[in-house]
């Protein structure tokens, strides 16, 4: 595996950072991962590195359903940071998927282009080895 | 009856209007226009009008033009036709574009104005109460509608992320690190415990009806006090409690209780964890007929974008784990069954001071 990846984890379960860090550590121990339970802080965090040159490949895997800021309300920030910090990363939307979801909801966080893909929780070494094949890493194109 | 019905009637001969009126404003409480529009500003100035009895024809505008106008602007008296023509044609017109509940003959018997009446009144309460208990359905609808999406996400939310670390405590052999995530379980489960004993709560309040009793404040204090106590020593927060009570309350105690259960556990729970000094106070004071109860803590605080929405179901206004969304909404349900009333003040960083004033009944 590429170790030039580095993971943002979003999610106001600090249990879920928990257990999905400790999936990625065990996948590779040498990811560079930063963990958030308010989506705000991971924007602010992007918007800083704005300057950098050097950040490098950036997987976000995100919740959905938070309080203050959502999944969405995140996106949507996002991809208002210019482009060529928004090539920098990948984001794999990771919530919990249910019958009283509403499917527009889905359908609409992935007509969102900076939105690759979504994972169902709760997160298994398959589900983790399969995402990591499959996801293109935006610096690929 | 306690009240006469209200009935208009509408003819351009001024005579009719008159007989009408003559014979059945006993029973019933009669209006009366000689045209079309005094008809409508009649029936804006009185909506509880329940039933439009109209001549077919008049100058200008027919019977059934009248109905088929007022069907959209006052759809709900009942509409009934009263004409001398057997003509056929404005007859299928009345009943398809007036919509009209009944035709009564010309020259009319009171008999049959009579039954007209009582079986348009009839039509009109079932309509009414219909659409009474479809308003009441549509509320409960959208509350249940909430509550799905609410249920699925904050129960599911706290199952799914146990099962995820059940998943990887199968591949971890470091005790310390299943400790850990023990510890993280045990937070998930216990959030889970407090939404389902709020949703009793928030159930209680919402059905069942008042059990006045005698109030001692100090003895629900004191109890209260026996609980938070704990919390107070573990995570060193002053906890301050001054009740001056010297006349009788009467009050349910059960809402009561919740309220101040619910601020107090607030209080608590949002305590800054980079703050210096950490207390709670409590202050209540019975005077004049009512408690006014003041909690205040030195915590983080709310946004004030948020203060109009914190007493909304569901709504959470912090990004931490403990909060179900469901306390303050469960806190504004009971104040509205014992017509207390609530004020929030709040500096982020600093602190939040809930007041609330409640009567004695």
């Amino acid at each position: 595996m590429n170790k030039e990846i580095s993971f943002i984890i979003i999610d106001d379960s600090e249990l879920d950072c928990y257990v999905t860090e400790k999936f990625l550590q065990r996948a590779n121990q040498n990811l560079i991962i930063k963990t958030f339970n308010d989506a705000q802080e991971a924007l602010e965090l992007i918007r800083e590195n704005n300057n950098k040159n050097e950040v490098i490949p950036t997987i976000i895997l995100l919740d959905l359903q938070m309080p203050v800021m959502s999944g969405f309300k995140f996106v949507e920030e996002f991809e208002k940071i210019s482009a060529e910090i928004q090539k920098k990363y990948v984001i794999i939307v990771l919530t919990v998927l249910s019958s009283s979801n509403d499917p527009k909801d889905i359908y609409k966080i992935l007509t969102f282009k900076t939105v690759k893909s979504i994972v169902e929780k709760p997160l298994t070494t398959e589900k983790l080895t399969s995402l990591l094949k499959h996801v293109p890493l935006s610096g690929g194109k | 009856m306690s009240e006469k019905i209200k009935i208009l009637y509408v003819d351009d001969e001024p005579e009719n209007l008159v007989g009408f009126k003559a014979s059945l404003r006993l029973d019933y409480q009669i209006f009366t226009a000689v045209n079309i529009p005094d008809a409508i500003s009649c029936l804006n100035n009185n909506p509880e009008i329940r039933i439009i009895f109209s001549d077919q024809r008049m100058p200008g505008k027919t019977g059934v033009d009248f109905f088929e106008e007022i069907r959209v602007t006052h759809p709900l008296p009942v509409r009934i036709m009263l004409t001398a023509y057997t003509d056929v044609e404005s007859i299928i017109d009345a009943i398809n574009k007036g919509n009209i509940f009944r035709f009564v003959k010309k020259p009319w018997i009171e008999a049959d104005i009579i039954w007209a009446i009582e079986e348009a009144n009839k039509f009109y309460m079932a309509n009414s109460m219909l659409s009474v208990k479809n308003d009441e359905l549509q509320k409960a609808y959208n509350e249940l509608n909430k509550f799905a999406y609410s249920v699925s996400h904050d129960i599911r939310g706290p199952l799914t992320g146990i099962l995820g670390a059940i998943n990887l405590a199968r591949e971890i052999d470091d005790t310390s690190e299943i400790k850990e995530m023990l510890f993280l379980m045990e937070k998930s489960v216990k959030k889970l415990n407090t939404y389902v004993l709020s949703m009793h709560d928030y159930y209680s309040m919402q059905r069942g009806e008042l059990k006045i009793t005698e109030i001692d404040f100090n003895k629900i204090i004191d109890e209260l006090k026996s609980i938070y106590i704990v919390n107070s020593k573990i995570n060193n927060v002053l906890f301050k409690v001054e009740v001056r009570q010297d006349e009788v309350f009467l009050c349910d105690e059960a809402p009561l209780r919740l309220i101040i259960n619910n601020l107090l556990s607030n209080a608590f729970k949002y305590q800054d964890p980079n703050g210096g000094i950490h207390s709670v106070e409590v202050n209540i004071l019975v005077a004049d007929g009512k408690a006014t109860i003041h909690v205040s803590d030195t915590g983080i605080g709310i946004l004030e974008s948020h203060l109009g929405e914190i007493f909304n179901l569901f709504f959470r206004s912090n990004s931490s784990e403990v909060g179900s969304g469901f306390g303050l909404y469960n806190v504004k349900s009971a104040l509205l069954k014992l017509n207390g009333q609530i004020e929030v003040t709040s500096v982020l960083h600093q602190g939040t001071t809930f007041k609330v004033t409640i009567p004695s009944i």
